[in-house]
C-alpha cells in the first residue's frame, strides 16, 4: 500500500476510534471504592502483601496503603489501576493536589487529585515513613 | 537464484480490515454489555504502537532484508514459490514464530522488544496491534536463515510471515469464548491466546504458538484456558503510564541499568541481559519459575493442575 494511501488511512483511523471511545464515556476512570477495595487492589498487584490498612482519596482514584514493606500507592490508570511503594519518592503539591515522582521509569509521576487539606495530610503520612 | 520475487505486503493491506474489526469489536462490548473492555488510552497506546511497528518495519526494515539476501546468494538450493512451497513455508515459518517467541518470553533481551505487547491490562483486538518498535536488535532475524538456506526465497518467507500476523490479530479478544472441538485442537484460538496473555501464575510462559497450536502441545508449553480461573491480562508488574515511548523502551531501559549496577561479575552483566526475565544476581527478584513456586506455596491445592505440573 502506497505511503501516501496508509499514512491518512492510520491517522484517521486512530483518531476516529479515541474519538469514538471516548465520545461513548470509555475514559471514564476507576473508582476505589473503599478502603477494602483498595487492599483488594494493591493484592491484585503485589499478591504476597499483606496490606495493614488503606485510605481512599476523596475522589476516588487513588489510595494509600500500609504494608509491612512500607506505604505504597494505588492509582487509577484508565479502567485499570497501577500501584507502587512510596520509598525513594518525592512529593510536590500541584494544582491538581500533589504530584508524587516514582523512582520508576515505568511510572514516573502519579498526579494526585486532591483537596488541599488532603493534599497535607497524605504528603505528611507520606513523609512521615520516608526511610 | 531469483532475487526478483515480490508478494504483497500483506499487514499493511490489512490496516483497512484492522481498523473495521476493532469498531465491530467495541460497538458489539458497547452494545451488549459483554465480550470484553475498551479503555480510551488504552487503546489510543495500542494503536499508536501499532503505528510504531509499521514505522519501524519501514525504517529498519532493510537489515533483516539485507541478511535474508546475503544468506539468498550463499544458498544453492531454490524451491520456487508453487503453492505447496508457499504451503510449506507457511507451516516452517510458524515453528520458526513458536521459538521466536518462546525465546520472547525466555531470553530478556528478546523480552525487551515484546514485552511491550503483553503490557495491557486490557485484551481486545487493540491489544493485537500494541507491537514492538524495537525487534530488529533483538537479532531473532537469524532464527529465519534456516528457512532462507533451505530455499524459501526471502520474499515468500516475509509473506508468510505477514499471515501469521494477521492470523494472530482475530484471536485477540474476549468476545469470542471457545471455537470447535477440533478447531481448538489444532489451532491458536481466542482461547489458548487469553492464556499467553495471562499474568496469573498458572498461565505464565504458555502458549507461545502463532497459527498452530500444535507445537505448544508438542514442545509442553500448552496450558488450557480454565473456567475456574478468569485469565487477568498484563504484566507481573504492571505498568503505571499510558507513554508509548515508555512502553517501547523500558525493559530496555531496565537491562541497561542492571547491566551498569556497580560491583557484579562479567558474568552477572551479560545474565542481566541473557538469563529469563526476573533473574537476578542476588535472587531478590522472581522468574517465572519463582513465582509459580511462590503461588503454589500459597495455594498448595493447585500443584499438579495446568500451568502447575513442574511445581
Amino acid at each position: 500500500m502506497p505511503l501516501h494511501v496508509l499514512l491518512p488511512l492510520v491517522v484517521l483511523g486512530i483518531a476516529g476510534i479515541t474519538a469514538l471511545l471516548h465520545l461513548l464515556g470509555h475514559s471514564r476512570q476507576v473508582v476505589i471504592r473503599d478502603a477494602d477495595d483498595a487492599a483488594r487492589m494493591w493484592r491484585h498487584h503485589w499478591p504476597e502483601d499483606d496490606v495493614q490498612s488503606a485510605q481512599v482519596a476523596q475522589d476516588g482514584h487513588a489510595a494509600l496503603v500500609q504494608t509491612a514493606q512500607g506505604v505504597g500507592l494505588v492509582w487509577a490508570l484508565g479502567a485499570d489501576t497501577s500501584a507502587r511503594l512510596l520509598t525513594g519518592a518525592t512529593l510536590a503539591p500541584c494544582g491538581a493536589g500533589l504530584r508524587v515522582r516514582l523512582r520508576d521509569f515505568t511510572a514516573p509521576t502519579v498526579t494526585l487529585h486532591l483537596r488541599p487539606d488532603e493534599a497535607r495530610a497524605w504528603q505528611t503520612r507520606i513523609e512521615g515513613h520516608a526511610p | 537464484m531469483t532475487d526478483q520475487i515480490t508478494f504483497p505486503d500483506v499487514v499493511t493491506l490489512a490496516v483497512p480490515f484492522f481498523i473495521a474489526a476493532i469498531l465491530a469489536e467495541f460497538l458489539w462490548i458497547h452494545i451488549s454489555g459483554r465480550g470484553g473492555r475498551y479503555e480510551t488510552r488504552d487503546a489510543l497506546t495500542s494503536l499508536i504502537m501499532g503505528a510504531g511497528n509499521v514505522a519501524s518495519g519501514l525504517v529498519l526494515g532493510f537489515i533483516a532484508w539485507g541478511f535474508f539476501m546475503v544468506l539468498w546468494r550463499v544458498t544453492p538450493l531454490d524451491l520456487g514459490t508453487s503453492w505447496p512451497i508457499i504451503g510449506l513455508c507457511f507451516v516452517l515459518d510458524d515453528l520458526r514464530y513458536y521459538w521466536v517467541h518462546r525465546f520472547g518470553h525466555r531470553i530478556r533481551w528478546v523480552w525487551a522488544s515484546h514485552v511491550n505487547h503483553h503490557s495491557s491490562q486490557h485484551y481486545n483486538l487493540t491489544t493485537a496491534l500494541r507491537q514492538t518498535w524495537t525487534y530488529t536488535f533483538t537479532f531473532m532475524m537469524v532464527v529465519r536463515a534456516p528457512l532462507i538456506l533451505l530455499g524459501f526465497h526471502p520474499a515468500l518467507v516475509l509473506f508468510c510471515g505477514g499471515l501469521n500476523l494477521i492470523y494472530q490479530f482475530w484471536i485477540h479478544t474476549e468476545a469470542i469464548g471457545r471455537m470447535p472441538r477440533w478447531f481448538e485442537a489444532v489451532m491458536n484460538t481466542p482461547s489458548h491466546h487469553r492464556v499467553h496473555h495471562g499474568r496469573n501464575a498458572r498461565y505464565l510462559d504458555a502458549n507461545y504458538a502463532g497459527v498452530f497450536i500444535i507445537w505448544d502441545k508438542l514442545f509442553g508449553t500448552f496450558v488450557p484456558e480454565q473456567d475456574a480461573e478468569k485469565v487477568d491480562y498484563g504484566l507481573v508488574v504492571n505498568l503505571g503510564t499510558f507513554n508509548p515511548l515508555r512502553v517501547a523502551f523500558h525493559e530496555w531501559v531496565a537491562i541497561f541499568r542492571d547491566m551498569a549496577q556497580p560491583g557484579l561479575s562479567l558474568r552477572q552483566r551479560l545474565m542481566y541481559a541473557v538469563a529469563p526475565p526476573g533473574w537476578s544476581h542476588d535472587g531478590s527478584r522472581d522468574t517465572t519459575a519463582g513465582i509459580k513456586a511462590k503461588h503454589l506455596a500459597r495455594h498448595p491445592e493447585g500443584r499438579g493442575s495446568a500451568g502447575f505440573t513442574d511445581g
